[in-house]
């Protein structure tokens, strides 16, 4: 199990799937059981997805861009005329239905050092792991609503729909982007089904009761009909 | 006549002991139902918001049986040593009587169980489950008892939802319209609990990580005692009925064979 993991990971790090065409890939479903939820998807951090365009001296970061599917008619543009990254929120795009929103931003994953997925055991490295190997779109549910919140808002998808995402590198100090993935398959989030739909109707009657009370029944109808004999046999 | 004299004692011995057995299961059966009354796992909250708490009805009737079992065996190793028409009488006029409620009690036991399904508790749980806005105080009571009941039993037996987890994501749910999926795709209480009683990794445990959370349902922990109070109360009353028949109909032939 632990050796599948750690093949698991490395094959995800784009070493031995060299024919994977680069795009954000959803979280290992060992690892995120639950996942996509109804509001909220787990990606993968892009390991080593932009390591060809990385310069040692320079500092980059990484911008997260989601947006729903039927945006991609409208709109699938990340950057501007200046190859300057967009800075659309959710609010703006209406949650990504116009065009994508920046959903996040972090720094490089460590391609050399991948976090070893075998540590989800250990209580104590499990919150270092989950937070190197993933991200979880979707996850702040208040940021919308406060009006003091001044970083990226990453407030929760809305359920029963598909949603794209793209990873995109852009240089710090200046600003303009320097690589991109693929915009990723599309990952539809959960549907509810309404509870008063549950049938709770018992279906057939189990064997047990039908025979305690035919037995039942009989042995009652036995004894009264005794007590008439007995009775009307003491009246004569 | 001195034949018939033996058959008469033979059949008085073994009506005495009928009697005797009868009493003893009495006894037993008032203590089985008493304690199945007590509720030792604590389900009787799911069962009265569910409406259908016959098994319980059940019990108390068996409780009541039990004892007036063992009160009619005593009244009838007297009649039977005696010989007295009248006492015989009473006691099998009243023994009938008995015989009726527990043939109640355990055809009830047995018909009720058949409707406490999974389907049943998983939409008592999504509609009753920490509902905030209650009609009046019965539904105000029911729901208070349906919480605190899962929240132990999550709690205890380290389990989640009916049938496992997914039921809180596969259904919306008075829960679910509290509280956020993003924070709570289900309740804390599914998640494994360190020692002081919060969850060992929130985002663990949100997540689905295999180790951090109840991956489990709690169906099991909670028809495995209903089963055995439903079952217990009508098969040991079944063979009760079983044994009483026959005493009642040897009462009834020495009774009508007693001389005045």
């Amino acid at each position: 199990m632990c050796s599948c993991w750690v093949v698991l990971a490395f094959c995800c790090l784009g070493q031995l799937c060299a024919d994977q065409s680069l795009k954000p890939q959803i979280a290992a479903p060992q690892l995120a059981t639950n996942n996509p939820t109804l509001t909220t998807v787990a990606l993968e951090k892009p390991f080593c997805m932009f390591d060809s365009s990385l310069h040692p001296n320079k500092s980059y970061i990484i911008y997260l861009y989601a947006m729903k599917e039927s945006a991609s008619v409208i709109s699938s543009l990340v950057m501007d005329n200046s190859g300057k990254p967009l800075d659309s929120t959710f609010q703006q795009t209406s949650g990504g239905q116009l065009g994508p929103y920046k959903a996040a931003l972090f720094d490089v994953p460590n391609c050399a050092s991948p976090p070893r997925l075998a540590d989800i055991g250990d209580v104590n490295k499990v919150s270092d792991v989950l937070k190197q190997y993933l991200f979880r779109v979707g996850d702040d549910g208040t940021c919308l609503y406060d009006p003091n919140f001044l970083a990226v808002c990453n407030p929760p998808l809305a359920p029963d729909t598909t949603y794209r995402f793209k990873y995109v590198l852009l240089d710090s100090t200046e600003g303009i982007m320097k690589d991109q993935t693929l915009w990723s398959d599309p990952i539809k989030t959960r549907r509810v089904k309404l509870p008063l739909k549950i049938d709770t109707w018992p279906g057939r009657r189990s064997g047990d009761m039908i025979v305690i009370t035919t037995i039942l029944s009989v042995l009652v109808f036995l004894l009264l009909a005794g007590f008439f004999a007995s009775v009307s046999s003491a009246v004569m | 006549m001195a034949k018939s004299d033996d058959g008469m004692r033979i059949l008085q011995g073994l009506l005495v002991f009928g009697n005797v057995v009868i009493g003893m299961c009495g006894i037993a059966l008032t203590a089985e139902c008493i304690f199945f009354v007590t509720d030792p796992h604590g389900l009787y909250s799911l069962l009265e918001a569910t409406e259908n708490d016959d098994i319980y009805a059940a019990a108390w009737i068996g409780i009541f049986v039990g004892f007036a079992l063992f009160a009619l065996s005593i009244l009838g190793i007297i009649g039977v040593l005696k010989s007295n028409r009248t006492l015989l009488l009473v006691y099998i006029i009243l023994m009938l009587i008995t015989y009726a409620f527990e043939m109640a009690s355990c055809i009830t036991a047995a018909t009720q169980r058949d409707f406490l399904t999974p389907n049943l508790f998983l939409k008592q749980m999504l509609e009753r489950y920490n509902k905030s806005d209650t009609d009046n105080n019965n539904d105000k009571w029911m729901t208070e008892g349906v919480t605190k009941t899962w929240d132990k039993l999550m709690l205890q037996n380290h389990c989640c939802g009916v049938r496992g987890p997914s039921d809180w994501q596969e259904y919306t749910s008075a829960f679910r319209i509290r509280h956020k999926d993003a924070d709570y795709p289900w309740p804390h209480n599914c998640c494994v609990m360190d020692a002081q009683g919060s969850p060992v990794n929130l985002d663990g445990c949100k997540l689905g990580v295999p180790g951090y959370y109840n991956s489990n349902g709690c169906y099991d922990a909670i028809s495995g005692p209903m089963n055995t109070q439903a079952w217990g109360v009508a098969w040991f009353g079944f063979a009760i009925l079983c044994w009483t028949f026959c005493v009642l109909l040897g009462t009834m032939f020495y009774w009508s064979r007693i001389e005045y």
